[in-house]
């Protein structure tokens, strides 16, 4: 029974891979049929022919590329600066205790009760007043500003589950307080950081509405607002140069994970035995 | 106790920094006159024709510069409502006449009509110049429309025997005739998408002398009689009586309705007519397909139209400049170019009649062409409450009715029952 165990183990895994990847692949695909197979009854994950028009027509036609870097800027920008605010914030609201503690999680809370379409328009005021309507540096504030309280409370969780008698073992073999925080807490709060970062990417990365709104000039656009343009008015999608747009936008969020995934688990024990 | 404060006090800050915000100064009005406009072609052969109008403007005024900003369709309209309320708005604004009527009702958009030439007015049909008129001012310049029309494969209606219709119209009788005969050998006589039947509904409730609406604002009152349900009860007839349309269609989006189309599944379907260009880009080779011509009911031909339009942010600087612009813009050659790239119908008799000179001969354009003298102002359009009524009541209404679920009372209960209770 026991043998079979693990090849079953290999096999559920393998069906969850193919569960999540199916999508992708499926998009992989969409993105070199041509128009006429896209709109056949003929369903098949294999191409008849393989298309490759719709990566140029992606390409070129709506500045793709541009905007990709647009989107990269922001999202790296915005990532590091809501890591370096919420890692020390995240730290206090973690081992603080009383009423300041609890109007940071007031605050928290309150920042995600408020829809989107409410705030856009105070927000679009402000920044106009301070020069940064249409510009990325404003979007690099509002995604910063908007990714902040969930990263804040993602991280926090992180450090709570830290037992703080690591933090006292350290401070008993004669370590200062800032040996602590180096030696011991931030190496175990890496996966919290790593992944509280990849959250922030993504939502940088894909964010359409504050972008929408908040951009004006051509030149400014991220990916999401470029890749919208394929979708035309009354019901015209270019499918295929949608789907080619597609998949070279994951591209970016793929190697950004692939980058980041192996510090996920390796500061998982790191600091956490003396030596 | 906490939650509220707080609340309160970042409502204050934001409140405080908004009219901060609103006392800035505008811009300023120096130097030679740029003009911001927002364009929305989606086609690479639009964007290109949208361009080259800009820049043979650009070219013979230099004093009046306009810059073309690319938007997108979707979230638009959101996108100019905060616009429009920071006061940022482009000068000249591409939209749909069902998306700036109420703008122009709450007063964002400039009255063009003094700026409107006289030959353009006599050139625009009344039924379309009506679809941009509020409240006796022109609030935007139409552009390009689109139709319902048939497409057909020949080859199905000749193996069943059916001469193909070559008049200046053809009836609802005579499709449901030709949708019966060619429902054989497994093939379905039509394929109509309509997971989203509101708008196919109200577009062709004309031609059964349907309006839905008599009034505008809030004051509009609806009206289900015999006129708009007419069409809803002739597709029900053949979907479940005659079993001429093959049923998975009445689900589906107009373009997934083109593949059983393509596939020989069906032998005609209704589409909108810019789908012509994508027949002739997707269907497999070898496909012998026509445009029939335009569909007539009991009151004639007409259709509503909600034509693709240009129009002018009041608070613009240069609303003389912008409304030059498209007076320039609209010309026979331009919108000639650009509905050509687009695959949609030029909103000037003259265009179309230009078009039709150069492209009639060309498989479906004259059909599509000629469907265009027939659209009529849209009830609708300058209804409140419309959209609401739309996705809320109507097309889940109509989708029941075509599932069966309720019948023709029904269906005429919940249209009217669902816009009293919208717009009490």
């Amino acid at each position: 029974m026991r043998v079979l165990l693990r090849p079953a183990q290999y096999l559920a895994l393998a069906a969850y891979i193919l569960f999540l990847g199916f999508p992708l692949l499926w998009l992989i695909s969409a993105s070199v049929k041509s128009s006429g197979e896209l709109n056949s009854l003929t369903v098949s994950l294999l191409p008849q022919q393989w298309h490759w028009d719709n990566y140029s027509d992606a390409l070129d036609r709506q500045g793709l590329v541009h905007s990709a870097g647009n989107s990269l800027v922001v999202a790296l920008v915005s990532t590091a600066l809501v890591i370096v605010i919420a890692l020390p914030a995240s730290y206090v609201l973690a081992r603080l205790k009383g009423k300041i503690r609890a109007a940071g999680v007031g605050w928290i809370l309150v920042s995600q009760v408020f829809p989107v379409v409410l705030v856009i328009l105070p927000l679009f005021l402000i920044l106009r007043t301070i020069g940064l309507a249409d510009s990325l540096a404003g979007l690099t504030l509002v995604h910063t500003t908007y990714t902040l309280p969930f990263a804040l409370w993602m991280l926090q969780g992180y450090v709570s589950a830290i037992p703080v008698d690591l933090e006292e073992a350290g401070a008993m073999d004669g370590a200062g307080r800032w040996t602590v925080l180096r030696r011991i807490v931030f190496p175990l709060l890496m996966p919290g950081i790593v992944a509280t970062a990849m959250f922030s990417f993504v939502s940088s990365w894909n964010e359409f509405f504050f972008a929408l709104v908040l951009l004006q000039s051509t030149e400014n656009y991220t990916l999401p607002i470029t890749l919208n343009m394929f979708i035309g008015g009354e019901g015209k999608v270019s499918l295929g140069p949608l789907a080619a747009g597609a998949v070279l936008a994951a591209i970016p969020s793929i190697v950004f994970f692939t980058i980041l995934r192996r510090r996920l688990t390796s500061g998982l024990m790191a600091g956490a035995v003396k030596g | 106790m906490k939650s509220r404060r707080l609340v309160a006090a970042a409502l204050a800050a934001a409140a405080s920094l908004l009219f901060t915000a609103c006392s800035s100064g505008g811009d300023s009005a120096d130097g030679p006159v740029t003009l911001k406009f927002q364009s929305l072609s989606d086609q690479p052969a639009a964007i290109a024709a949208t361009n080259k109008i800009v820049d043979d403007w650009n070219k013979a005024h230099p004093d009046v510069k306009v810059e073309v900003v690319q938007a997108g369709w979707d979230g638009v309209y959101d996108k100019l409502i905060t616009q429009f309320n920071a006061g940022s708005a482009p000068d000249i604004i591409h939209y749909e006449a069902a998306g700036v009527v109420p703008f122009a009702k709450d007063g964002y958009l400039a009255d063009l009509t003094p700026y409107l030439s006289e030959q353009k007015k006599t050139d625009i049909p009344k039924g379309v110049l009506d679809s941009v008129t509020v409240d006796n001012q022109v609030i935007a310049y139409p552009t390009e429309l689109q139709s319902y029309v048939v497409f057909a494969n020949r080859a199905l209606l000749q193996k069943a025997g059916v001469t193909i219709p070559a008049g200046d119209t053809m009836t609802w009788d005579q499709l449901r005739e030709i949708a019966k005969a060619t429902t054989r050998d497994g093939a379905y006589g039509l394929g109509w998408g309509l997971s989203s039947p509101t708008a196919a509904m109200v577009a062709l409730a004309p031609g059964f002398g349907g309006k839905y609406f008599d009034g505008t604002g809030t004051d509009a009152k609806i009206s289900v009689g015999q006129g708009e349900m007419a069409l809803p009860q002739l597709v029900d007839a053949m979907a479940h009586q005659d079993n001429s349309i093959l049923p998975v269609t009445l689900t589906q989006s107009g373009s997934k309705a083109l593949a059983p189309f393509y596939a020989g599944q069906t032998a005609m379907t209704i589409q909108g007519s810019f789908q012509a260009a994508n027949i002739a880009k997707d269907a497999p080779a070898g496909f012998d397909w026509v445009v029939l011509p335009p569909l007539a009911g009991p009151a004639g031909p007409a259709q509503a139209a909600n034509p693709q339009t240009l129009s002018v942010n009041k608070d613009s600087a240069h609303v003389e400049q912008a409304a030059q612009f498209i007076e320039f813009f609209t010309n026979t050659e331009n919108l000639a170019a650009l509905n050509e790239a687009d695959a949609l119908i030029p909103a000037t008799t003259s265009a179309r009649e230009a078009l039709t000179t150069k492209l009639g001969a060309q498989n479906g354009w004259k059909e599509i062409l000629s469907s265009g003298q027939y659209l009529t102002s849209a009830p609708y359009l300058f209804v409140d409450k419309y959209a609401q009524w739309k996705d809320t009541v109507a097309t889940p209404a109509y989708q029941k009715f075509l599932a069966k679920q309720i019948d023709a009372a029904g269906l005429s209960k919940e249209l009217t029952d669902g816009w009293n209770s919208i717009n009490r």
